[in-house]
């Protein structure tokens, strides 16, 4: 969580700890419990909106039957998982997929070795050809890139580590040293090491944001969104290849993946802003 | 102040203020559901309140339009600069200018030995490293517009069918319309495999955005940006990237450029067909 994330849910929650403990000022005995269990739904409500409003979002416009027009000409359907075009009584539904390298985290406990990359490169073009040769219909796989500054990467992992050293020596020196939770900061020690040993080696420390766009056609609203999701389950299978975690995109990503079509962000902190989950 | 954090504190605001009249008012004149409403209703601010840290671009249009159909924008998302090479969008009170590079690049690991599948994989990590700021690669399959070979080839066939109709006119029988029937089947025979088979292009590029403060700023901080990426890409690639320019722009905006509309019509009237069969 951000630093803005965590200023956000303070204020939300502040107020919903002032119900709680002022419960007893809305008219005593059962009115009091109910107050207390109205404050706690929306505590509820509020975690689960900074966790996965992707979740509560669409279901709202869904059961409220909203619909947004972001553009003239463009529609975001209720259920927000995909932008219509009408033109000419031609429906054109756009979708989107986001991949997630998050498998590649997990490799960073071991360093691979300088064979495995080899490797992993020699088989790069391949995976790619392989991935698309089947597909039938237009799309767009995109992969947005944004610099980071090394000086800064590097303290903050340094900063990362040492924590990280620090609650592996209290763990240690516990009476009873929890073998599970010393794996646990281990692997994070690694983690972060071979982060920083890459940062040493030249590396440059990139912040990128990989999804997939495509378009489907239908002669109704309908028949364009069933082919839209026909594609999207095809692409999720195609580039199973590439060995990446694809998520169809819904609710207010999809807006931003949208305006990105049109002008990228200018910095990374204005794309930080966009994508809290995958920071 | 930014909008955003206006509207964050001012719903917290609402719902303070609710909840504070909920708990002034007297336990004793039996109004305690009216408190309880008081609390709901500063609850649904609080809500809000959170909601706006990513929402705040729907909350607005919604509290105005109070309906189900929210237009958040009734105006083209973008327009064509004046050199025809960016298009321009307005945020806020600044422009941004966006353009598009056209990497031309025809490689397949078919034809690769491994030594250069390993390089090109290189090439292609550092072209992602290449910038800075924020760009974006993209690598996107299109359907390959044939419309004005298809009307070609129609042509053709319509002048050939005028010459078979004024050769029987004229009662000429024997080789030379043996001939043109021959042509004719000829370039039907090619008209339908064409309309028949769908080709595809895979295109990459990149996209390159600036900010000003003025159209004329932003559009020339972009084009400069954009030429410090061509010289990038062309020293990892060996290739000269394009800057695109006119109606090629729209195939990598617009939805409809990317499956041409004869395709389109032939595709849908195939599957009519098959679902009437």
């Amino acid at each position: 969580m951000d630093e803005e994330a965590i200023e956000y849910l303070a204020f939300s929650m502040l107020i919903v700890f002032l119900v709680i403990a002022a419960s007893s000022s809305f008219g005593g005995g059962i009115f009091s419990i109910l107050a207390s269990i109205i404050a706690l739904v929306t505590a509820g409500i509020i975690l689960i909106l900074n966790f996965a409003d992707y979740l509560i979002f669409p279901a709202v416009t869904k059961a409220l039957n909203m619909e947004f027009y972001p553009a003239r000409n463009y529609k975001i359907v209720k259920t927000q998982d995909a932008i219509l075009k009408n033109i000419s009584g031609l429906y054109y539904a756009t979708g989107f997929i986001a991949m997630n390298l998050f498998p590649y985290s997990f490799k960073e406990e071991n360093m691979p070795s300088q064979e495995e990359d080899q490797q992993k490169l020699l088989t790069a073009p391949e995976s790619w050809e392989k991935s698309i040769i089947n597909l039938t219909f237009p799309f767009k796989f995109h992969v947005f890139a944004c610099g980071l500054s090394v000086q800064n990467i590097r303290d903050e992992l340094e900063g990362k580590r040492s924590f990280q050293e620090f609650e592996m020596s209290k763990a240690q020196k516990a009476d009873k040293p929890d073998p599970l939770a010393l794996t646990e900061i281990q692997r994070k020690i690694n983690v972060i090491k071979a982060r920083i040993d890459r940062i040493s080696q030249g590396e440059r420390p990139v912040a990128t944001i990989m999804y997939i766009e495509t378009t489907a056609v239908g002669v109704s609203e309908k028949s364009a969104m069933d082919n839209l999701t026909e594609q999207i389950k095809e692409l999720q299978l195609g580039f199973s290849y590439l060995d990446l975690e694809l998520q169809r995109v819904i609710g207010r990503e999809l807006y931003v993946l949208f305006q990105f079509n049109f002008s990228l962000p200018i910095s990374f902190e204005e794309t930080a802003q966009y994508f809290d989950q995958q920071q | 102040m930014n909008l955003k954090t206006l509207i964050f504190f001012g719903f917290i605001a609402i719902s303070l203020v609710l909840l504070l009249a909920a708990m002034a008012i007297p336990k004793n004149l039996g109004f305690d559901f009216l408190k309880l409403l008081l609390l709901l209703i500063a609850m649904l601010f609080d809500v809000l309140a959170f909601s706006s840290r990513f929402y705040t671009y729907l909350l607005v249009p919604i509290l105005q339009q109070r309906k189900n159909k929210i237009v958040l924008s009734n105006e083209d998302p973008y327009w064509f600069s004046t050199s025809m090479d960016a298009i321009i969008k307005k945020k806020g009170d600044d422009f941004i200018s966006t353009v598009y590079i056209s990497i031309p690049l025809y490689k397949s690991a078919t034809e690769m030995s491994d030594e250069e599948k390993i390089d090109f994989s290189m090439q292609v990590s550092r072209l992602v490293g290449l910038s800075k700021e924020p760009v974006r690669y993209t690598a996107e399959m299109f359907v390959m517009n044939k419309d004005s070979y298809i009307q070609t080839l129609r042509d053709k066939i319509s002048t050939i069918e005028t010459q078979e109709s004024e050769v029987l006119q004229k009662n000429q029988q024997g080789i030379k319309l043996e001939r043109i029937k021959g042509q004719l089947s000829m370039w039907r025979n090619i008209l339908d495999k064409v309309i028949k088979t769908q080709s595809f292009e895979l295109g990459t590029y990149v996209t390159v955005s600036a900010i000003g403060t003025k159209e004329f700023e932003a559009v020339s901080l972009a084009q400069q940006r954009a030429r410090e990426m061509i010289s990038g890409i062309g020293a990892i690639f060996g290739v000269s990237p394009i800057l695109v320019t006119g109606k090629d722009i729209l195939k990598y905006i617009e939805p409809e450029y990317l499956i041409p509309f004869s395709t389109v019509t032939e595709e849908l009237s195939k599957k009519i067909e098959e679902s009437v069969i």
